[in-house]
């Protein structure tokens, strides 16, 4: 289980990469705050699909109420918000 | 089987004025019948197929000349042919729409919104400005030469120029073909190629997912590889500045479409009436193996069928408002088009479901006033996992949605009552082959939990049992007017006996599984043959074989649809992949191999997993068996097992851990 933010950006960018890039997605995410939806790293229908394999790989249940743009529209604001869920990295 | 529950009833009063209705006291009265059950009528539909077809072409009064006798020429399906004797004018009586005035609304134009915070862009196009444009718009081609047998290409998006460029075409007596932005232009070319078009129509620009692209910078690689093109149209917005920038570098006539109407008169146009059998659109059907073939449709055969299923089945007509989910390169695109024929108007859109957010296409449907909304499994899917409730969003003119691309499971007829409303949900099925559905919805019927309806009216559609106790297969086992003219280049006929007719001689062997019950409705069971239907887009295999095995490290490659809950629309494609001697399949060599099919094909054709075996599963004649290998993708011991000649490696797809049913997409 991917317990860092670190650990948690890797689980993401594979799956940006199994998904949709196919290699390229670390390149593509130039910095933490960069919209994905704005420059192409996903669309809405892919964050979908992110967040149903977030929930499956981290056991947890993401509030779609909450999958705002504000929450989910970047690296930073992903690993952010399923901090929030998951408690702090444990040592 | 137990009999599923009935999710919804129609109203019987809406039931007795339905289009359906009418036609059977129509048939009643014309020659004595009496019919008291729906299963009455569809007999006779089909044991007096020549009179349906007549009695049908007399009711829709469609605008003709000639004779309506001979109704067929010929007795079986592959020979068959409807109404040699007759003229008709697919362009005019769609332009037409049963007599609709020039201020009715023919089309709501939608693109996708510029910022996520503006609206959607929508304009209304009326029946009478869109008999004007088509009409100069043919006037405009005539004068550039193109006319009956020229074929025009398009790789356009989903709007109303692309409409009016059609419907002009074929007024014309050309023969109309399309590709969807989506598509690579290697596999573009791979379907424009062999047709050696006359002319192309590109929309210059198209916004998807919050950006917008320049098709028509793309499109130069198309045009350079089709030397017999004499004409480019650029359509859409910003048609004349693309031009501008590009006419230079062009390989012959770039125009845009203002420009090219520019010298026309405003007149409407009394459209000639053309034969019955006039090549009207080529369709693509992805094989199993090989180039996708290239399906001659008629345009008869095409404006009956389409009348019928719209009328009948739908009871679609002045006053609605259809939508499908579709680009212009799925078989949907013409569908929604004759759609036009009913007096219905009909809304395009051009741009992502999912921009600015999930809720887009309800809040679409709800601004335009769809009353008739069809999508695939996959978008349901995607609905439902984004927690759209669409009768929250201002959706209640929609009066019924129709569902195609993929099986249709239970859980969503019941999605679909508690989130959309009580309005039918119509499984449809049929496909590109036949321009049209084997399977329907009937506005006199209940809906099934699970089940499409009915099948179709006139067509004997059949349950083949197969003898190994697999599912049956379905099978057609009269002649219907949609029915193919041939296979482009096909010239003794072998590829389309052998695509259609070579598995079950005398029937339309369709691919499909079915099972048909004894109330009379039907439930598709995904495909009988190698094609892929995944995410409401049917793949041929061997356009991603095809692919995968230009790489160095593959040797070989197979894939292979597999039910998956998870996935879009319920199932996903597996690329089973045997490598070269000393090759290993790590992340990046998978990544290679996606790359390589996401930019030679669409993103659609990629796979969702690619694994590694030694050797593909063949028969004991030496032919792949894809059966084989999804039936042990789904956990079972293939029905012909005996027939493989490896069958261990059947055992060792069972045991594939990432292709393993829970591993997820």
């Amino acid at each position: 289980m991917p317990n860092s933010d670190a650990e948690l950006r890797r689980l993401i960018i594979d799956w940006l990469d199994d998904q949709y890039h196919f290699g390229d997605a670390e390149q593509l995410i130039r910095d933490d705050e960069q919209s994905f939806l704005e420059t192409g790293v996903l669309t809405s229908l892919g964050f979908v699909q992110l967040v149903l394999f977030l929930e499956q790989r981290l056991a947890i249940t993401l509030d779609r109420a909450a999958l705002t743009r504000e929450n989910f529209d970047g690296m930073g604001r992903v690993v952010r918000h399923l901090r929030a869920h998951l408690g702090p990295a444990s040592a | 089987m137990n009999t599923p529950s009935i999710v919804w009833q129609p109203d019987p009063a809406r039931a007795a004025a339905s289009q359906l209705a009418r036609f059977q006291q129509f048939v009643e009265a014309r020659h004595g019948l009496r019919f008291s059950t729906w299963a009455e009528f569809h007999r006779d539909s089909v044991v007096s197929f020549r009179r349906f077809w007549s009695d049908f072409l007399e009711w829709s009064a469609v605008r003709r000349a000639g004779s309506a006798e001979p109704v067929c020429e010929g007795d079986t399906i592959e020979r068959a042919r409807f109404f040699p004797a007759l003229r008709l004018s697919y362009t005019g009586t769609v332009l037409d729409g049963g007599g609709q005035p020039d201020a009715a609304v023919a089309v709501v134009e939608c693109h996708e919104a510029e910022t996520p915070t503006a609206a959607l862009q929508v304009r209304e196009v009326t029946r009478g400005e869109l008999r004007r444009d088509v009409a100069r718009i043919a006037q405009a081609l005539e004068a550039q030469g193109v006319g009956p047998g020229d074929r025009v290409v398009a790789l356009a998006a989903h709007d109303a120029d692309t409409i009016a460029v059609a419907l002009a075409a074929t007024g014309l007596g050309a023969t109309w073909s399309s590709c969807g932005p989506e598509l690579a232009n290697e596999a573009v070319l791979a379907r424009f190629g062999p047709l050696e078009p006359a002319a192309f129509v590109v929309t210059g620009q198209y916004r998807s997912g919050g950006v917008r692209h320049d098709l028509l910078a793309r499109a130069r690689e198309v045009a350079a590889a089709l030397p017999t093109l004499r004409l480019t149209v650029v359509t859409g917005a910003a048609a004349d500045a693309a031009v501008t920038r590009d006419a230079a570098q062009w390989p012959h006539h770039l125009v845009a479409l203002p420009q090219l109407m520019a010298g026309t008169e405003a007149v409407t146009r009394d459209w000639t009436l053309l034969p019955f059998n006039q090549p009207l659109f080529l369709l693509f059907s992805s094989g199993t193996t090989g180039a996708p073939k290239a399906i001659v449709h008629g345009a008869g055969g095409t404006l009956l069928e389409h009348l019928k299923e719209h009328r009948l089945h739908g009871d679609l007509g002045p006053g609605d408002r259809l939508y499908y989910q579709t680009t212009c390169g799925w078989m949907m695109w013409h569908w929604t088009l004759s759609g036009l024929a009913t007096g219905a108007a009909i809304v395009t859109y051009d741009g992502s479901v999912a921009t600015p957010d999930a809720s887009a296409l309800w809040r679409l449907a709800a601004r335009t006033g769809v009353t008739v909304l069809g999508a695939s499994p996959a978008f349901w899917q995607y609905t439902r996992d984004s927690a759209v409730s669409p009768r929250t969003l201002g959706t209640a003119q929609l009066r019924a949605l129709a569902s195609t691309g993929s099986m249709l499971d239970d859980h969503w007829y019941d999605w679909a009552r508690q989130e959309v409303g009580e309005i039918p949900l119509m499984s449809i099925s049929g496909g590109t082959d036949i321009i049209g559905c084997f399977v329907l919805g009937n506005p006199t019927l209940p809906v099934y939990r699970g089940e499409s309806q009915c099948v179709s009216l006139a067509l004997d559609v059949r349950a083949l049992a197969d003898p190994a106790g697999g599912p049956d297969e379905l099978v057609c086992g009269t002649p219907f007017p949609s029915r193919p003219l041939a296979l482009l280049h096909d010239h003794d006929g072998s590829r389309f006996h052998e695509a259609y007719f070579a598995a079950h001689p005398g029937l339309w062997t369709h691919g499909d599984f079915i099972e048909l019950t004894a109330r009379g409705t039907a439930r598709i069971l995904g495909r009988a043959d190698a094609v892929l239907k995944v995410k409401g887009v049917r793949i041929g295999p061997a356009e991603i074989t095809g692919i995968a095995r230009r790489l160095p490290e593959v040797r070989d490659a197979m894939a292979v649809e597999q039910r998956h809950a998870d996935s879009p629309g319920g199932s996903r494609i597996v690329l089973l992949v045997v490598l070269q001697d000393g090759v290993a399949l790590d992340r990046a060599l998978v990544h290679r191999i996606k790359r390589a099919i996401r930019d030679g094909a669409s993103a659609d054709h990629v796979p969702a997993v690619v694994a590694a075996i030694p050797e593909l599963p063949t028969t004991l004649n030496g032919k792949l068996s894809e059966r084989a290998a999804r039936e042990a993708l789904a956990g079972q011991v293939p029905v012909n097992r005996a027939a493989i000649r490896n069958p261990e490696v059947l055992d060792l797809i069972r045991a594939l851990p990432e292709a393993s049913r829970d591993h997820p997409a």
